[in-house]
Order: structure tokens, then sequence, then C-alpha cells
């Protein structure tokens, strides 16, 4: 029987690499260059990042 | 796919509008890609000769369920029950064929008790969704109406 790997990743860690995935898949179905697609990776998962953090701020006072 | 077809002459080459039967033929074909695209994620666009895009959906939707069945996050069945399940199923079905990748490698079961889990789930329904998105996307190519 094949099994998946465990991966233990910290809320962190989860959000960067979903962030990085979609905004590969993102860039590569919206742009056709490929100036242009390392532009828009970068460009959106810097604001998945930012708006991620800032929500996780925002919840802060909240969270006890 | 263009909406005219081009035809050799004598004098050199021109270009006659497109049939209705040419255009139903076009749009089966393109019916046909979105499918493809949707059974085993960036096939659609291989079939277009699209292979960055090909290659960056397969590997974007197979990471994303890996990450999601090594995460333990909750495959839905057809037998979710309530509303929430259903959508959940929909949403991993959306990956095609790595549904039942996903289902034959999640041995242990969902843990979404701890947050891994729940963050399983979410990387499991993002990649059936970003799969039906890249299917649509050639379909819509394949249909002449994106590049």
């Amino acid at each position: 029987m094949i099994a998946a790997a465990d991966f233990h990743l910290s809320h962190f860690q989860a959000m960067t690499l979903f962030a990085l995935l979609i905004s590969i898949a993102f860039g590569f179905l919206s742009r056709r260059r490929t100036s242009d697609r390392v532009k828009y990776i970068i460009w959106s998962l810097f604001l998945f990042l930012l708006i991620g953090v800032g929500i996780g701020w925002a919840m802060y006072p909240f969270s006890r | 796919m263009s909406e005219e077809t081009a035809t050799g002459t004598a004098t050199g080459t021109t270009t006659t509008p497109a049939t209705p039967v040419d255009r139903q033929n076009n749009e089966m074909l393109a019916f046909a890609i979105g499918v493809a695209g949707w059974l085993v994620p960036g096939l659609g666009h291989a079939l277009q000769k699209m292979w960055g895009r090909a290659l960056w959906c397969f590997l974007t939707v197979a990471a994303l369920v890996f990450l999601g069945v090594g995460m333990r996050g909750n495959v839905f069945s057809s037998e979710g029950g309530d509303a929430f399940g259903m959508l959940g199923y929909v949403a991993d079905l959306g990956t095609g064929s790595f549904y039942f990748a996903a289902r034959a490698l999640e041995t242990r079961g969902s843990d979404v008790a701890h947050a891994e889990g729940d963050y399983g789930t979410r990387f499991l329904a993002a990649a059936g969704v970003l799969n039906l998105l890249a299917a649509l996307h050639a379909y819509e190519a394949a249909r002449g109406r994106k590049a």
C-alpha cells in the first residue's frame, strides 16, 4: 500500500507554500511572456503574503 | 481554433468563412480538450502544445494534492451528507484523476482536529478549483478566445 509522506508545516510555511504554488499557476495561466510571468508571480506572492500576515495581525486582538 | 479555415488555390492561399459544421467540430474538439484538461491536469494545454502551461498546471496541482494528503486533509466523498460536504466533494473532484490518487494515498484518513489537517483540506480544495480553472482556460484557448 502506498502512503503519502507526512508533512508537519507551521502556519507560515503552509501559507507561503500555498501562496507560491497558486501564484505560479496563475502566472503561467494569465501571462504569455516569461518576463511578464515572473513579474506576476513575484507580485502575486508578495500580495498573498502581505494580505495573509495583515489579516493575521488584524485578528490578533480577538485571539484570546 | 480559427473562425476561418485556410484553403489553397492555384493562385495562392485564401481564407473562407468556417461552415457551421466546422464550427461545431471545433466546439466539440474544444470541449474534449477541456475534459482532458480536467481529467489529467495540464493535458488540455499539452494537446495544444502549450508546454509551459501544461507542465506547471500539472506540477502545481500535483504538489497541492500531495501536500494536502501529506497534511492529512479531508478528501471528501460523495456520501458527505451536508451541503458543505457536497461542495468539498465537488472541489476535490476538480482534480480529476488526482482525486482517486488522493483517496488511495490517504491510507490513515483525515485529521482535521489539528490545524495541519485543516490546511490540508484547503490545499486539496484549492487544487481542484485551480485545475477546473486551468481546464476552462484550455477550453477557451481551443475556441480561440484566449492564448
